[in-house]
């Protein structure tokens, strides 16, 4: 996160309703923010706009959000870019294999909003003070 | 005496004699004559001297030609005739010595070629037996060996369910407090109505083949067991009555039903918790969006119900995922396997097609589909096909096990790993697929970069366990009398043969000798006499507490001490369990009287009365060795030649094998005797009844 901006936020999710309650409240926690509905032009944007944070749906069309995530962190100039998967299972299972892959959080939907402000806090703070 | 009754060398002798007396009455007779007629008195010194003379040659002659007689035919007819009944009898098989029968002309000769051609066609024969007894056992363990290790259990009954057969399986199934005996009812380890349903049905259907299918529950824990019941031919069933024995084979369903019914209850609520809050949210979101929609403080509480109706959906969805993956890997059917067993058999499995892997297994057990599992890793070691150093690595993982394929190179994409995991795999069986293996497994796969350039697939297994060593081989064995299928039951104990009944042979240790005074039970062993065999496997072994300090002078004769008993179950306890083992048996003890008397002072605790009908060795020695013998158990298995293995003696095992071994001696003599029945044996044992009390009636 560049000092004093906004923090930025990529949002990569398929199911518009949830996209628009996440929007709603990254806009309100004042983030920069952007949406993708598909994961097959998200490693091209998260390569292009380097956000702070991608908010990454598990279950994508076309490319899953876990094939994302290890392409992220298979690469080392996204190394600061924070990965917060959200999946529709949360099984303890599914969890494991999300932090294997590199993920920074993980969210089981249907989640609080509240829950999920504050674990968006947390990363942005903790990749803020390195 | 006839003279028949006399040996033949005696008759020869006799004949001789005869022979002799005969030529000098006739001698003397004539030369009486002679003189007589002559009338000459100065003749007679010279018919004197003629007639002795005379006398002495005729007896000399006689004497002479009897003693060729007896030497040359008398004696080798009886030491040929001796020959051959030791051929025929003794199954001597040195050839007969022809040289003492060379005077028989052509006896001793033909007598040899009889014995020989015995001999011959003796041995050919013991041979054959030999060989066909051979081939005979062999088979037989074979068979047994098969049905030790089929994965059911197996009964085979009478058609007054009785057991003539169970296996280790059916052991397992039937369990409970009391293993399964020979010679029980079936219906003391399993409920009664289906088995006696099925049965009435396949005699009606009048069809060899048919069998039927039913489902019965266990007697000793209502365990639900799947069962097939199929009729004994004809052929393999030398019964005397008229009604066919059965098979029954069981399997445990159980599992299967529970996890059936929890699946069917979480559906239930499932819908149950989601219907309401779905129902609550759409009306109260219709209140929001209605445009005279509430306002102010309304709008609020309207809003707040909204929230948590969500909140409740939610966690609704949460729990409920949570126990259905709880369960799911319950739902499919997966045993406890070895990590070792899963390792050498994707080894082995990559081996045949080329490749090459190193398989290293932590000592677990592996809660899963062992066929499925080896054809997901080896499926994914192809895949892995030109990465070197592959390696199959299964380790402990919090409750569970992570099994890990490793290779050096870079992960795999979990692009293509996915596509891997939707492809089938070469089980044979339709719709497999990677993920469906995972989904039974309720697991996941996911690919990890380890250091120095390697990397892995990992598959956590949500259940394991640690086997510390191989656990004690349970006994597997058949167990069966087939003889008890042609036996007709006798209801009256009086007129049935002594090896037709059914015995428990047993002793008690105790805290001392004086039950009026105290002492206790503190330990039963028993066993089983079904058919004139003790049945090995059928063993009652335990210890009772008695709830009172046993005297150190008692430990010291049957090493049973204060500590040894502390966790054993009570008299109540085991005295029930005891009489369900000696049900419609005959109770056998040596000095009966002294156990009967501590195991009636307890009848009113345990509630069941030991009523059974009893033999004592003390008094059945004293029947066939006589009042005037010592009858203890090591004067009695002494004189019967058994021996006690000293460090089974004074236990309460090894004197009850004891006694059952002298018992099953006992019975022939007894039998010997005239006494065929158990009534004839209760009668004639009465009158030695000045010995020992006799406990039947």
């Amino acid at each position: 996160m560049a000092g004093g901006s906004k923090p930025r936020v990529l949002i990569v999710e398929d199911e518009d309703n949830i996209a628009i309650a996440l929007d709603y409240l990254m806009s309100r926690e004042g983030y920069e923010h952007d949406r993708i509905a598909s994961g097959a032009g998200a490693l091209e944007r998260i390569r292009d706009t380097r956000p702070d944070l991608v908010l990454l749906d598990v279950m994508l069309p076309e490319v899953s959000g876990y094939e994302i995530c290890q392409e992220v962190r298979a690469d080392r100039g996204l190394a600061g870019v924070k990965i917060l998967l959200m999946t529709a299972r949360g099984s303890a299972m599914e969890r494991r294999k999300g932090l294997a892959l590199g993920a920074d959080g993980f969210i089981a939907k249907p989640f609080e909003l509240k829950e999920l402000r504050e674990e968006v806090h947390r990363l942005l703070e903790a990749g803020a003070t390195p | 005496m006839s003279l028949a009754g006399l040996s033949l060398r005696l008759r020869i002798f006799l004949f001789f004699a005869a022979l002799a007396l005969g030529n000098v009455a006739a001698l003397v007779a004539g030369l009486v004559y002679g003189y007589t007629k002559l009338g000459e008195p100065d003749l007679l010194d010279g018919f004197l001297i003629g007639g002795t003379v005379a006398g002495f040659v005729i007896l000399g002659l006689v004497v002479a030609v009897w003693f060729l007689f007896d030497e040359n035919v008398a004696k080798p007819i009886e030491r040929l005739a001796g020959g051959m009944r030791a051929r025929t009898h003794a199954e001597v098989v040195a050839e007969l010595d022809q040289t003492a029968g060379r005077y028989l002309g052509d006896l001793a000769p033909a007598a040899a070629a009889v014995t020989q051609h015995l001999a011959e066609t003796r041995s050919a024969l013991t041979e054959a037996v030999q060989r066909e007894t051979t081939r005979l056992a062999r088979e037989k363990e074979r068979l047994e060996a098969l049905l030790s290790d089929v994965p059911v259990g197996v009964l085979l009954c009478t058609a007054d369910h009785q057991l003539v057969f169970y296996n280790g399986q059916a052991v397992d199934l039937l369990g409970g407090a009391h293993a399964p005996g020979l010679d029980r009812r079936v219906f003391d380890y399993l409920h009664q109505p289906p088995i006696s349903h099925a049965y009435a049905r396949l005699i009606e259907t009048d069809d060899p083949d048919a069998a039927s299918d039913l489902l019965c529950a266990t007697t000793a824990d209502g365990k639900v067991l799947a069962a097939r019941m199929r009729l004994l031919s004809e052929g393999e069933d030398h019964h005397l009555t008229a009604r066919p024995g059965y098979v029954l084979t069981l399997r445990d369903v159980s599992g299967d039903m529970r996890a059936h019914a929890s699946r069917e209850q979480l559906m239930d609520e499932l819908f149950d918790r989601i219907r309401r809050p779905a129902a609550a949210l759409q009306s109260l979101t219709g209140v929001l969006t209605a445009d005279d929609g509430p306002t102010g403080a309304a709008r609020d509480r309207v809003r707040e119900a909204a929230r948590s109706e969500a909140a409740h959906l939610a966690q609704a969805i949460h729990t409920l995922f949570e126990r259905h993956e709880q369960n799911r890997a319950d739902w499919w059917p997966l045993a406890m396997i070895r990590a070792s067993d899963l390792g050498e058999a994707v080894r082995a499995r990559v081996e045949a097609e080329g490749g090459a892997l190193l398989a290293v297994a932590a000592p677990l057990m592996l809660r899963c589909e062992g066929f499925e599992m080896v054809a997901l890793l080896a499926g994914l070691a192809a895949r892995l096909e030109g990465r070197s150093d592959l390696r199959l690595e299964i380790s402990e993982d919090g409750a569970g096990a992570m099994i890990a394929l490793e290779w050096t190179g870079a992960p795999v994409a979990i692009g293509a790993l996915e596509r891997w995991l939707d492809a089938p795999l070469e089980t044979g069986l339709a719709g497999v697929t990677g993920r469906s293996v995972l989904v039974s497994h309720a697991s996941e796969i996911w690919p990890e970069r380890l250091g120095e350039g390697r990397a892995r697939l990992c598959i956590p297994l949500r259940e394991a366990r640690r086997s510390v060593k191989r656990p004690k081989p349970v006994p597997r064995k058949v167990v069966y009398d087939f003889d008890l299928l042609g036996q007709s039951r006798e209801a009256e104990f009086a007129a049935t043969p002594l090896e037709r009944l059914t015995y428990v042979v047993f002793d008690t240790e105790t805290t001392g000798l004086l039950p009026s005074e105290g002492d206790e039970i503190v330990q039963i062993a028993a066993v089983r006499i079904v058919n004139g065999r003790r049945v090995e496997s059928e063993v009652f072994d335990t210890l009772v507490n008695p709830g009172r300090r046993i005297p150190p002078a008692s430990t010291e004769i049957h090493g049973i001490s204060d500590a040894m008993v502390e966790d054993a179950p009570d008299i109540v306890d085991v005295g029930r369990r005891f009489h369900k083992f000696v049900e419609g048996a005959v109770l056998v003890a040596h000095n009966a009287p002294f156990d009967m008397e501590f195991l009636r002072r307890k009848e009113l605790a345990i509630g069941l009365n030991f009523d059974n009908p009893i033999l004592d060795t003390v008094l059945l020695s004293a029947v066939v060795f006589g009042q005037s013998e010592t009858h203890s158990l090591d004067a009695l298995t002494h004189r019967l030649g058994i021996t006690i293995p000293e460090e089974a003696r004074h236990t309460a095992i090894g004197d009850t094998v004891a006694t059952a071994d002298a018992f099953l001696k006992l019975m022939p003599a007894l039998k010997a005797r005239g006494l065929a029945t158990f009534g004839d044996v209760v009668a004639e044992v009465r009158k030695h009844g000045r010995l020992i009390k006799d406990l039947n009636g």
